[in-house]
This record gives C-alpha cells, sequence and structure tokens, in this order.
C-alpha cells in the first residue's frame, strides 16, 4: 500500500523534496512517482501539492493544507511514561528526548525541530498510552 | 502490506566474497519460530556446519528483533544476537536493550546474518536505499563510544540517524569475554560473541531505515499496553537505600518467605535500577561473595555500604528508558576523572567487580563500568576473572613476580584497576585473564581450577546457586549455560504463570525455604516452565523486567495474538518455545555438546555446603533436577540429548 500521483502532477518537485525516505522520484516539470516499496504513506506528499494530484492508498484526494498550518504533536506529561517509541517512529526525526526537569529524571519528548514536522501522527500512532495528540500550530 | 508484526525477509551477509542478498521466509517458518531467538535457532541450526570453529569462517552472527520489536507493546524493545559461542562451544546469545532493536524492522528485517571473515575491516551499512560493507580501517582500535560517536557523525552529514552496534578492543582482540555495544556502554555482552565478530573482522552495523512496522490489531496492542503500563505507573513512596539491606537481612532470617509479587520488583527497578539490589541480595545470600567462598557475613552491612542505591541515584544525571520501556531502569551518572560520564552500573558489575573481588571502592567501579563498556568487555565474566585471580594469588599459586608486581589481594582496587587495564590491552598478567577464567585455568595451571567457578566454559551471574537452587538449574542445563536471565525459582514466582498456562506448578502464597531444595521433579517443572516462558520472551524482544510484572499484567500472549493475527493459546506458545528449546538444545548437540558437561561448578553447588553466612549448610542436588529437567523436554533424561526423531518432527531436520 503506498500514495500515488496522478497526472495532475506539475513536476514541481515539494513532494520530492520533503518525502523523508526518499520515494519519490522525477524530473522537474514532469510527472513523478513514488516507490511503492520506500513509501511508508506520511502523507507529506498529498498535503504539499499544489495540485491536489496525490491520492492516498485508498484512492481518495489528499487536501492541500498550507505548512505553516499543520498540526503539530503536543505532550501530555502527566501520561508520557518517556519510552521514546515517538522518537523512534518520527519519519522527520523532528522529534528528540529533552533534559530531565526538576527532581523527575526522566527524559520526556520534545518537538525538537518544528519546522521538519511532516504533521503525520505516526508519533500519535505509536504512543501506548495515548499521551500525544496533534494540535494546530500555536495551540 | 500483510499486518502481521513481522517483516517477513531476513538479509544474508557473506563477508568473505561481500555480497548481501534478501531471502524472504514463508510465514509458516514464523508460526514455527516466532522470531528473534527462536528464528535465530532456526537459521543457525541449519547452516553452521555441524563443528564449525567459532572463530572461523562457518560460524554465523544474527541480530534479531523481537516479534513484538515495533508493534505497540511496551518492554519488547530488545535485540538478540546469536552464534556458535567461542567461550561454551555450543549455542550462544546474548541479549541487549537500548535503541537499536526497532531499526533491524525499519530496514526491512527480521534478522540480519553474517558469515565468512572479511580481509580487512569492514562495517555493514543499511539503509532504504544502500546495503554495503564499507571500509572499517579508521574505526579499528577505537573503543565502543568513540567507534558511535564516529558513525553517526557521518551518517549525520549524508542526512541519516542511524542506530548503531559496534565492537571495542576486547572484540577486536578476540577476548572470548567480549560482547557488542550499542548506545554508547550498553552491552550484549555473555556468550563472548564480540569476540565472534572481531574474528569476522566486523566492527560494526550501522542502521538506518524508515520502514513502517505493522501489527495485526494496533487498538487491541494498545489496549493491552495500558494494563501494563497502569501498573508500571503505580509507585508508591519507598525506603532509603541503605534500608534495602535491613529488608534482604529480614528474608535471610525468617525460615519462611511470601511468594514475591514482582510488583515490588518493580518499585525498586523504578526508583533505583537493578542497583536497588546491591545491599539487599548479599544480605539474603543472593550474591556469590569473594570467588564465591565467602558469605553475607563477609559482605556485611558496612562493607556493601559504599555500593547502596543511594549513591547511584545521587550520581544519576537522566535516566534512560529502552525502546518502548515505559520503566527506565537504565540510566547516565556524571563521575569525575578520566570519563565524565558513564552508564549507571547494573547490579551485575557492583556485585562482580565489587563483593566477588571484597572491593570496597564505588568510585573504581563506576571507572571500570566505563573502562569495560568502552573496551566492549563482559564485566560478569572480568569480575570472575579477578577473583580468580585474586584466590590464586592469596593462595600463593601465583606470586607477585607472575603478575608483574601487582599485589593482588582481595579488595585492593587500585591493583585491580591496573589489572583490568592490561585485560583490556591483552598486556602482561591481564593476558593471561583476557579470555576468561576457563582459558586462565589452562594458562596457569597448579592446580588453579580449584578455584573456578564455571558453567560449561561461562562464568555465571551474581546471583547465588546455593540460595535459589532454581539458578543452580538454569545455569547447569540451559543450552547457553551460567545465564542468569533465564530463570529461577524467585522468577517463577513473579511470573505468575500458573494464572494463565494450564498444568504448570502453582505457588502457595507462603512457603519454607527449605522446601525449595526437595522435590526435584517439582523444581524441574518448574525449571522447564521458566525455559519455555523465557524462550518466549526472548523470542518476543521482551524485557524480563517487565515479566516480572505477572502474566496478568504483562500481557505477553494476548501481545504476540494482537500483532500477528494468530489465534494461540497460551499453552500453544509455551509447546511452541519447548520446540524452539529442543532446538537450541539439537544445535549443541549437532555441535558435539555433552549436556552433562554444563553442570555448574560444585563450590556453587554448596558442596561442601557452607559453614555460615545465609548459605549456611545449603547445597544443591543437581543431578536429580537436571534428569528431571530434560525429561520435561522429552530429551533423554540420562544425556540430556533429544532424540532426532523429535527434532525432525519438529521441522527442523538438519
Amino acid at each position: 500500500m503506498a500514495y500515488f500521483i496522478t497526472r495532475d502532477c506539475i513536476g514541481c518537485t515539494l513532494c520530492a523534496r520533503i518525502c523523508p525516505t526518499e520515494a519519490i522520484r522525477g524530473e522537474k516539470k514532469q510527472r513523478h512517482c513514488i516507490d511503492a516499496a520506500l513509501c511508508i504513506e506520511c502523507g507529506a506528499c498529498g498535503r504539499i501539492c499544489p495540485r491536489q494530484a496525490v491520492r492516498d492508498p485508498f484512492g481518495r484526494m489528499v487536501k492541500r493544507e498550507k505548512k505553516k498550518d499543520w498540526k503539530k504533536p503536543v505532550f501530555n506529561l502527566d501520561a508520557c511514561m518517556a519510552c521514546g517509541m515517538c522518537v523512534d517512529a518520527c519519519p522527520a526525526g523532528c522529534l528528540e528526548l529533552g533534559a530531565p526537569s526538576g527532581k523527575d529524571k526522566n527524559a520526556y519528548p520534545v518537538l525538537a525541530d518544528s519546522e521538519a514536522c511532516l504533521g503525520c501522527g505516526f508519533c500519535v500512532d505509536e504512543c501506548p498510552v495515548d499521551a500525544v495528540v496533534l494540535a494546530p500550530p500555536g495551540t | 502490506m500483510k499486518r502481521r508484526g513481522y517483516m517477513g525477509k531476513i538479509l544474508m551477509v557473506d563477508l568473505e566474497d561481500g555480497s548481501i542478498r534478501e531471502e524472504t521466509l514463508p510465514d509458516e517458518v514464523y508460526r514455527r519460530c516466532l522470531g528473534g531467538m527462536g528464528l535465530g535457532a532456526h537459521i543457525l541450526y541449519h547452516r553452521i556446519p555441524a563443528g564449525a570453529d567459532p572463530l572461523g569462517p562457518d560460524n554465523m552472527l544474527g541480530f534479531l528483533p523481537g516479534l513484538l520489536t515495533g508493534t505497540g507493546s511496551l518492554f519488547t524493545g530488545r535485540w538478540m544476537v546469536v552464534g556458535k559461542s567461542p567461550l561454551t562451544g555450543g549455542w550462544g546469545d546474548a541479549n541487549c536493550g537500548g535503541t537499536f532493536s526497532p531499526e533491524i524492522k525499519r530496514c526491512g528485517y527480521d534478522g540480519i546474518f553474517l558469515r565468512g571473515i572479511s580481509p580487512t575491516p569492514v562495517y555493514l551499512y543499511v539503509d532504504d536505499h544502500t546495503r554495503e560493507l564499507r571500509d572499517a580501517s579508521v574505526l579499528w582500535g577505537m573503543d565502543t563510544v568513540e567507534t558511535e560517536i564516529h558513525l553517526k557523525a557521518n551518517a549525520k552529514a549524508a542526512g541519516k540517524r542511524p542506530k548503531v552496534i559496534c565492537i571495542g578492543p576486547a572484540g577486536e582482540q578476540v577476548s572470548l569475554i567480549s560482547g557488542i555495544a550499542t548506545d554508547q556502554g550498553r552491552l550484549a555482552a555473555r556468550s563472548g560473541l564480540g569476540a565472534v565478530m572481531g574474528a569476522k573482522r566486523l566492527k560494526a552495523v550501522v542502521l538506518s531505515g524508515q520502514k513502517r512496522i505493522t501489527a495485526h490489531n494496533r487498538v487491541e496492542m494498545k489496549r493491552l499496553s495500558r494494563i501494563c503500563a497502569k501498573w508500571v505507573r503505580f509507585q508508591p513512596p519507598f525506603i532509603p537505600g541503605p534500608m534495602t539491606a535491613l529488608v534482604g537481612a529480614l528474608m535471610r532470617i525468617m525460615p519462611a518467605v511470601i511468594t514475591q509479587d514482582g510488583l515490588l520488583y518493580k518499585i525498586l527497578l523504578k526508583k533505583w535500577g537493578t542497583v536497588s539490589m546491591n545491599q539487599l541480595s548479599p544480605e539474603m545470600g543472593d550474591a556469590p561473595i569473594q570467588n564465591w567462598k565467602g558469605s553475607s557475613r563477609d559482605w556485611g552491612f558496612r562493607k556493601s555500604y559504599s555500593s547502596h542505591p543511594g549513591v547511584f541515584s545521587r550520581r544519576e544525571t537522566v535516566k534512560f528508558h529502552c525502546y518502548a520501556c515505559p520503566l527506565g531502569c537504565g540510566g547516565i551518572c556524571a563521575m569525575e576523572g578520566k570519563y565524565r560520564h558513564t552508564h549507571k552500573p547494573e547490579y551485575e558489575t557492583v556485585l562482580s567487580l565489587g563483593g566477588l573481588c571484597l572491593n570496597q571502592d564505588v568510585d573504581s567501579i563506576f571507572y571500570l563500568n566505563e573502562l569495560l563498556n568502552r573496551a566492549g568487555m563482559d564485566t560478569i565474566s572480568v569480575g570472575h576473572a579477578v577473583a580468580f585471580a585474586l584466590e590464586c594469588y592469596e593462595a600463593g599459586i601465583i606470586s607477585r613476580e607472575d603478575t608483574g608486581g601487582l599485589a593482588l589481594t582481595w579488595g585492593n582496587s587500585a591493583a585491580m584497576v591496573t589489572l583490568v587495564e592490561q585485560m583490556v590491552r591483552r598486556e602482561g598478567f591481564g593476558g593471561v585473564l583476557a579470555d576468561g577464567v576457563r582459558q586462565a585455568v589452562y594458562r596457569i595451571g597448579k592446580g588453579s581450577e580449584a578455584f573456578a567457578v564455571l558453567a560449561g566454559g561461562q562464568e555465571p551471574a551474581m546471583h547465588d546457586s546455593r540460595n535459589d537452587p532454581g539458578f543452580a538449574l538454569h545455569y547447569s542445563v540451559e543450552p547457553t549455560p551460567g545465564r542468569h536471565t533465564l530463570g529461577a525459582h524467585l522468577y517463577y514466582e513473579m511470573f505468575q504463570l500458573w494464572k494463565v498456562v494450564r498444568g504448570v506448578p502453582k505457588m502457595p502464597p507462603m512457603y519454607f525455604k527449605g522446601s525449595k531444595y526437595r522435590n526435584p521433579r517439582r523444581q524441574a517443572a518448574i525449571g522447564a516452565a521458566n525455559s519455555r516462558f523465557m524462550t518466549l520472551v526472548n523470542c518476543s524482544g521482551a524485557c524480563m523486567f517487565g515479566a516480572f510484572l505477572g502474566a496478568r499484567r504483562f500481557r505477553l500472549f494476548d501481545w504476540l495474538n494482537a500483532a500477528t493475527g494468530w489465534d494461540l493459546t497460551p499453552n500453544d506458545y509455551m509447546e511452541l518455545a519447548g520446540d524452539i528449546h529442543t532446538l537450541k538444545q539439537a544445535f549443541n548437540v549437532k555441535h558435539g555438546i555433552e549436556p552433562r558437561d554444563f553442570k555448574i561448578g560444585d563450590r556453587a553447588l554448596g558442596r561442601p555446603p557452607q559453614t555460615e553466612g545465609a548459605n549456611k549448610g545449603r547445597s544443591v542436588e543437581i543431578e536429580a533436577m537436571m534428569t528431571h529437567y530434560w525429561e520435561q523436554f522429552g530429551w533423554n533424561p540420562e544425556t540430556g540429548k533429544p532424540d532426532p526423531r523429535v527434532v525432525e518432527k519438529m521441522g527442523h531436520a538438519a
């Protein structure tokens, strides 16, 4: 199962540049294509595509969103158990374990590189205790 | 893509000709072997020819995540290295946490196997686009921390965030007690598999994958994880560090004990980590002292006080959680001197370099911990080798001339530090000890074997088999002898298997200590259930400390079904695990091992019994227990060898 680029593609290369697994190939101004073996279904290609030329594995068109509006992970540290699963799952490498504070010596996850975040929600899927949610920036 | 928990492929690397190829495995193999240790046993049993030299080209090394790794389950981030052990000559495995395990699956594999010997030092690099052997001549000679930092920096420059495992100078020099390191100081230390990696001239494995790890029913996985997390979160205030010694003393004095609930141990682990046992264990008689000849009296409260748990928590700057671990028993500690920080020493390290050698200098233990982590050397085996040398010196078997001027007296921490530094560099008298106790006996001779405590060539762990006959059994009968992470009477109490598995012995709420030493048939049945369950744990990539929570809180069987989509009962899984255990034993028989030879040395069995201390008068009737244990698996009760027809029936004919 993988995302798919339709004929509406104008070869702007935005998708190829944002894909965290380098699964998208194509010449500039030519239709791009996704290597199904490498696609991890993060959906970033679809959200960034100006022509809405990307469909998800179920054939649904992926709606374009402005990158500044992409949702970002927010951590509930009361529920978080510092297991690191979200950090490991992040395909963009934008999560890190932060420095401990106060008496609690656990290192909890933080969004270290907000710009790199794809809003894919893998961290939310992975978290076993539902301590991560995606929220619009600034909330 | 099928959602089933495993990736369906393995990577085979031939270091001789540099070829790398993928192999797709049928679902049937996973149904039979699960993953992790089971998959490793399946591949190695078939592909290592009988009689292969453990340090030669025909031996194979496999790195495997668990079947449950990355599926949303908790405590399942451990990876396994498997191969033929140069220490025991038979099945070898070692197990390590950290963050490496899911990366194997993210690269798309359930295992990476290597054979052959590379003509020059190399490291294996794998990402989503590349699989290649790269030159490691620059890395050869670097310690494990330097190697990891170097490789990660190189990969970061290429936009990657890899996970690394590597050997240090000890592995490079083919020390038979060397291991494989990850996360700058966590070691898969046992079975001497670092030597196998060094003999293959494989310095490191660098992985950077992005593939998603699937599970059949992630919602159910999360539900089960939340049950587990709830119990891990339960953490009432607990006593100060030195008070743990009183708990141990109480357990020593009482003739009867309450069957232990692992929740108590979890509280200790979460607060301090394994060092919580530093005083408790010696007081209750669980820790071998002074090369196993001493007792709790020789390592009393005042002597063990320097390493009480609070000493370690004060130096701890941040807790270390392995991948998917909600507990966080590890930590990073600040230290002064040559090294600025180190992974918090484990209980095994503290006692093997402390009580086993009567060394009260905790600073030397911190230093040696980091030194050995960087060298990639097993602290348990090193502690034994040093303790063995100390006893030889005190007994006059070796002299100051032999040791190059070192006064190897009990508790002489300065001499110990110098000796271990020599072991790492294979210099001076350290070179005599650098391959462990068995090789040291061959080199020293003069009756020194009387002071060697070994099980099948491997140094046992810091849990006294006279105090818990379950340890004596598992040290002696497992295909990997001398290991403390495969079973014990105490572990069985905490696993609480009888609550979910039919037909296994049930523990009463309270029992007299003496009952553990009687009824070998029951003890063997307990041991067999332990072995089956721990095999399952090691196939799943799970952590024993999670399993200590008890079968109803740590829902291993349910997680396995939810991850794979299978519909097996706990008894089905235990039966599968028994088959995998049999396969490991068959591996040993194929390679000429006589299972009886793995019996641990007399001193550790209480022969003769100690005359004072917590284990006074205790001795273990190991032979009867071994016979009954082998019967439990259908192996020959006299020889411990599985019937070849049984192995064939399992679908594993060689």
